[in-house]
């Protein structure tokens, strides 16, 4: 193991946690334990980790004895201490390293994880590749992975104008990706269209989390299943012999999201798709393709300062998703034009999707035409975007009570003063002697003000 | 001494004058309490909300429709 890096602009860029690092970090220590049973879980689980927590592990992977943390601390230098820190303690969070004091890997991690390293162990750990399996058609199962994702999206997009099946709809529901179809129409909501801004990977992890919070199997179960098929190879068929009946149920559920290729749940093989086996590598989640879409790679909107918009696109989820804040006019068999105009902004506000989102979904896309330009979008369609944001919250409100007619100044002041301790106070006119408060204040002023007054009562009564 | 119930709205001046003017149509102000501030009766709020909204709707040129050509 080396030490960490001399500084470097480059190398001191703090690591994104995986989302599912934050997942298992939030898990009790026992779940882990018992997740690190699976080696193919200890590898998947390894992948996702950053290079320096990889470090640490290998470096105490093939020790029998634990080793104090000081021994460990002489190869950090000084400035980098946090970096090495803030490792430790996301390995602790994993249930990796064991305790803080001595340094050792949690014994189930690295027997299992030392199994997956000389390639021992039971058969099937890493999924058991079918006999009789014939290599399957790559392109199909691009074409199949693509499709049931992109549906998926188009379905949040298009308020559920593209049926899918149970599942993945009732996961859109439940995560708060679209709205409750108990309350109408179910729409995008403005947490669904910040996850269409992100990258592939985090959008499949992030359904997948919602996934395994959903499943009604033993979580451990779910993980496991997850994690293994990240480590299957892509155009393979495998069998399901060596699987639960929870994690066959399992399988089966990932083919409605296109990780898996299974007919029925019975069935005695699946084959993964390139989203199930990229899961937990850098590689990009489908074939050539950074967007995951069927749409072009590089960015297509081309954005003029008239509020025009041309879209180089065919793709029917990227044209849903103009449509919610775009109004479309034509459409052409490789482009669509359509105007930003105050009545397409202010649907997509009233939708929850705020006008910044509006305008990183253009800046994302743009085409590479527009990269020339700088500032890359036409300033004078983001300040019109943002200022019809602003039209819309031009009346705010509060709930709460106005407090008034106080027989006398310093009564006034006193309340006032408790109120404003309680931070509670919203509008205040000392020449009118009154003031504003929010409702959640209400009990403890007026408790303030008898108080004040029966004490005062009892004052008067003295003399 | 008093404690009304009600809601505050805060807004601009020349949404204040609208404000005014909806309150002729149907009272629903309890007190003026400043250019910027006005007490209402809480359950209004909602359709002093849609009625500024039509007003607001009035006043704005809508470029949707004429630039088709």
């Amino acid at each position: 193991m080396a030490t960490v890096p001399e500084p470097d602009e480059n190398e001191i860029l703090p690591y994104q946690a995986h989302t599912l690092v934050t997942f298992l970090a939030k898990e009790p220590k026992q779940t882990l334990t018992r997740l690190y049973q699976a080696p193919s879980s200890c590898l998947a689980v390894f992948r996702i980790l950053t290079p320096l927590e990889r470090q640490i592990i290998m470096h105490l992977l093939w020790m029998e004895s634990a080793l104090p943390p000081s021994s460990l601390n002489a190869w950090v230098v000084r400035q980098h201490k946090k970096i090495y820190d803030e490792a430790i303690a996301t390995l602790l969070k994993l249930n990796i390293l064991t305790k803080p004091d001595k340094l050792s890997l949690n014994p189930e991690f690295k027997t299992n994880f030392r199994l997956t390293l000389t390639g021992s162990g039971t058969k099937g750990s890493f999924g058991q590749p079918l006999e009789t399996g014939s290599p399957q058609d790559i392109e199909y199962l691009e074409g199949y992975a693509l499709e049931k994702w992109e549906s998926i999206l188009h379905f949040m997009v298009s308020s559920g104008g593209n049926p899918i099946s149970k599942y993945p709809k009732q996961l859109l529901y439940r995560s708060g990706l679209m709205t409750n179809p108990d309350l109408g129409t179910p729409r995008i909501t403005s947490k669904g269209f910040q996850f269409l801004l992100h990258p592939p990977h985090m959008q499949l992890w992030q359904l997948l989390i919602q996934f395994i919070e959903m499943s009604t199997e033993d979580i451990v179960e779910v993980l496991s299943v997850i994690l293994m098929i990240s480590t299957t190879g892509l155009g393979r068929e495998y069998t399901t012999q060596y699987f639960t009946e929870a994690q066959r149920n399992v399988l089966f559920q990932l083919s409605d999201y296109g990780l898996t290729v299974m007919d029925k749940k019975s069935s005695p093989s699946f084959t993964p798709t390139r989203l199930a086996t990229t899961l937990t590598s850098s590689s990009p989640p489908l074939e050539s393709s950074t967007t995951l879409s069927s749409g072009p790679k590089d960015g297509f909107i081309i954005l003029e300062t008239n509020y025009r918009m041309y879209a180089y696109t065919d793709n029917p989820l990227q044209t849903s998703v103009l449509n919610l804040f775009v109004s479309l006019k034509y459409r052409f068999p490789n482009l669509v034009v359509g105007l930003i105009t105050r009545e397409s902004v202010k649907r997509a506000l009233n939708n929850g999707i705020s006008a910044e989102q509006i305008i990183t979904y253009l800046t994302t896309h743009a085409h590479p035409q527009m990269r020339k330009n700088n500032p890359l979008l036409p300033v004078t369609v983001q300040d019109q975007i943002r200022l019809w944001e602003l039209e819309k919250n031009r009346l705010k409100s509060d709930e709460g009570y106005l407090y008034t007619d106080f027989s006398a100044q310093t009564d006034y002041e006193l309340v006032l003063k408790y109120a404003r301790e309680l931070g509670v106070v919203l509008w205040e006119n000392a020449a009118k002697r009154c003031f504003f408060a929010q409702a959640d204040g209400h009990q403890t002023i007026r408790a303030y003000i008898d108080r004040m007054q029966a004490s005062r009562q009892r004052a008067e009564n003295e003399y | 001494m008093r404690a009304i119930k009600g809601v505050i709205l805060t807004c601009d001046a020349a949404v204040k004058q609208i404000l005014l003017s909806l309150n002729e149509r149907e009272n629903f102000m309890i007190e003026d309490l400043d250019d910027n501030h006005m007490l209402i009766k809480g359950e209004h709020e909602h359709w002093v909300r849609r009625e500024l909204e039509t007003e607001l709707e009035k006043n704005t040129y809508s470029m949707d429709g004429n630039s088709a050509n």
